[in-house]
């Protein structure tokens, strides 16, 4: 396979929530291996790109190619199978559930020669603290490890492309260069990263990609260090010459 | 004491029927969002089912008991959520009790007006006997329902803690979309919460027709009580359900001999008011936080 060719394209994707159209025919490509983050301003459709991309709301027209097949529509779980995975915005964790259960259902939708208690052993083997804490309910646990929790279990079934949508949300400073060193590493391990991050200056500094999407259009997709240094972007998305509030 | 321990035997066992059927209840609101307010008339008529197989399909007992098991889960559990549950719960959570109300005239109205009025005996599951512990007379009966009661529970808790099965059931509870994002067929989850639930007041409705016969009012009594009993016990916690039954049953059976037995009815209601009042989360729920 051409190992050039995007990942994943979308080609002219119209979406939306009933009368309400929210992507009005988004094109972007994602090129293999490469972090690509999404940056735009509140409603311009960040959100619904991931949900549409991972079958979570079904695109009214245009295509969204997956390593070639398209893929609109399709639902979570054929997702998962083909090698994506969703790590949506906020806590999506089972509060009342171990740490452990948490990680094991990242493999619910696993094929059955797949051995789930190995690939829990090894999430914990790269992340030591789930281990230490695999019997505690997860809601216990601190933002940062939830989070974590989130990675790992999305990382279970040992997805191609993995969709992250503001996963700096409501962390320390420290956990979200934690969380970004994660993403770095996976990236040299040659998986591809699609992200959303409100804090779009310290996302697109580890990224090779930006998109700047706009009332659900894309409107610039450059390298990551044209945007951030496009005066345009850095008045309208990265807060001018002042850092973004945390 | 003799009195008493009869008593507390008694209410023990009719607590673990409440309990039954206050952990379905509970499910079902924790998986779908469902109150059924026909939990009660879904007690009631299994035993329906099986007067009814055995009168016109002139079978045996024991064959019309699987047959009541079988007509249960496929009207109490697919039915119920296929036909009413799923249509009415987009409409939000008031329709859809509403309805449930509406199912639980539809079926008490039709048990009397198709089967019968009257009182019907219900043949025990076990021949009753009494035996005697330390001088009190408890009937094997109270010691069947306690017993059948507490391996379905231990077997429920199994089943839903024990197996990934019921942890995805349990995912699907708590938290809906993400249990869909990591491909856990969510609606064939929520529809197994209705076969349990359906298996439950099935099980509930064997183990208490005996005791109370079958009539077409017992539904007003123990919906009520399955109600009171998780909102005692916590109405987001299985083993809260299962002490509200049995604080509920206990403490009904001896406000009867002990205080009042014309106040019977009112027991379970005066408890309701002090436990909210007093934890009004339950007795073992955790309080639901809720953003704004």
């Amino acid at each position: 396979m051409d190992t050039n060719a995007p990942i994943l394209t979308l080609h002219d994707v119209v979406a939306g929530y009933g009368a309400m159209t929210i992507l009005n025919g988004t094109n972007f490509d994602v090129r293999r291996a490469t972090i690509t983050t999404v940056i735009g301003p509140n409603g311009a459709g960040k959100s619904t790109v991931f949900k549409t991309i991972f079958g979570m709301l079904k695109p009214r027209s245009g295509s969204i190619l997956f390593k070639g097949k398209n893929i609109a529509g399709m639902q979570p779980r054929d997702l998962l199978a083909r090698g994506i995975c969703y790590v949506p915005q906020g806590r999506n964790i089972f509060p009342e559930l171990s740490v452990r259960h948490n990680l094991e259902l990242g493999g619910i939708a696993a094929d059955s020669s797949i051995d789930i208690n190995a690939r829990i052993e090894a999430a914990m083997d790269r992340f030591p603290i789930l281990r230490q804490k695999q019997n505690a309910q997860a809601s216990t646990l601190s933002g940062g490890q939830q989070k974590l929790v989130e990675i790992a279990r999305g990382l279970l079934l040992d997805p191609e492309l993995i969709l992250i949508d503001e996963p700096s949300i409501g962390l320390s400073p420290l956990m979200v260069q934690e969380i970004f060193q994660i993403l770095k590493d996976l990236r040299a391990k040659g998986v591809t990263i699609l992200m959303v991050e409100q804090n779009a200056r310290s996302a697109l500094q580890i990224s090779d990609d930006g998109l700047v999407l706009e009332l659900g259009r894309t409107r610039m997709s450059e390298s990551a260090d044209t945007l951030l240094n496009d005066p345009r972007v850095g008045q309208l998305f990265l807060g001018g010459a002042m850092e973004p509030a945390a | 004491m003799a009195a008493f321990i009869q008593l507390f035997v008694s209410g023990l066992a009719t607590g673990a029927i409440y309990a039954l059927v206050a952990v379905g209840f509970m499910l079902l609101w924790q998986t779908s969002q469902t109150i059924n307010f026909a939990q009660g008339e879904f007690v009631m008529i299994p035993a329906f089912f099986v007067l009814w197989a055995i009168r016109f399909l002139g079978i045996d007992f024991w064959p019309a008991v699987g047959i009541g098991v079988i007509v249960s889960l496929i009207i109490l559990g697919f039915l119920f959520k296929r036909m009413i549950v799923d249509p009415m719960i987009k409409h939000g959570v008031l329709p859809m009790v509403i309805s449930t109300i509406a199912l639980s005239i539809f079926l008490k109205e039709m048990v009397k007006d198709f089967y019968s009025s009257q009182a019907q005996p219900f043949p025990g599951l076990i021949p009753s006997s009494d035996l005697n512990f330390f001088g009190a007379v408890i009937s094997t009966q109270n010691i069947f329902i306690l017993i059948i009661a507490s391996l379905t529970v231990v077997a429920l808790n199994f089943l839903l803690n024990g197996t990934r099965l019921g942890r995805a059931m349990q995912a699907t509870a708590q938290n809906p979309t993400v249990a869909r994002i990591l491909g856990i067929p969510v609606e064939r989850m929520i529809l197994y919460t209705f076969l349990i639930n359906a298996a439950l007041v099935a099980l509930a409705s064997f183990l208490i027709s005996p005791i109370y016969l079958a009539k077409f009012t017992n539904g007003d009594v123990l919906g009520l009580a399955a109600f009171i009993a998780a909102i005692v016990g916590g109405f987001n916690q299985v083993r809260g359900a299962i002490v509200g039954g049995l604080v509920l049953g206990v403490t009904e059976n001896l406000a009867a001999a002990y205080i009042s037995a014309q106040y019977r009815g009112a027991i379970p209601l005066i408890l309701l008011i002090v436990v909210i009042l007093w934890r009004p989360h339950g007795l073992m729920g955790r309080a639901e936080e809720r953003t704004v």
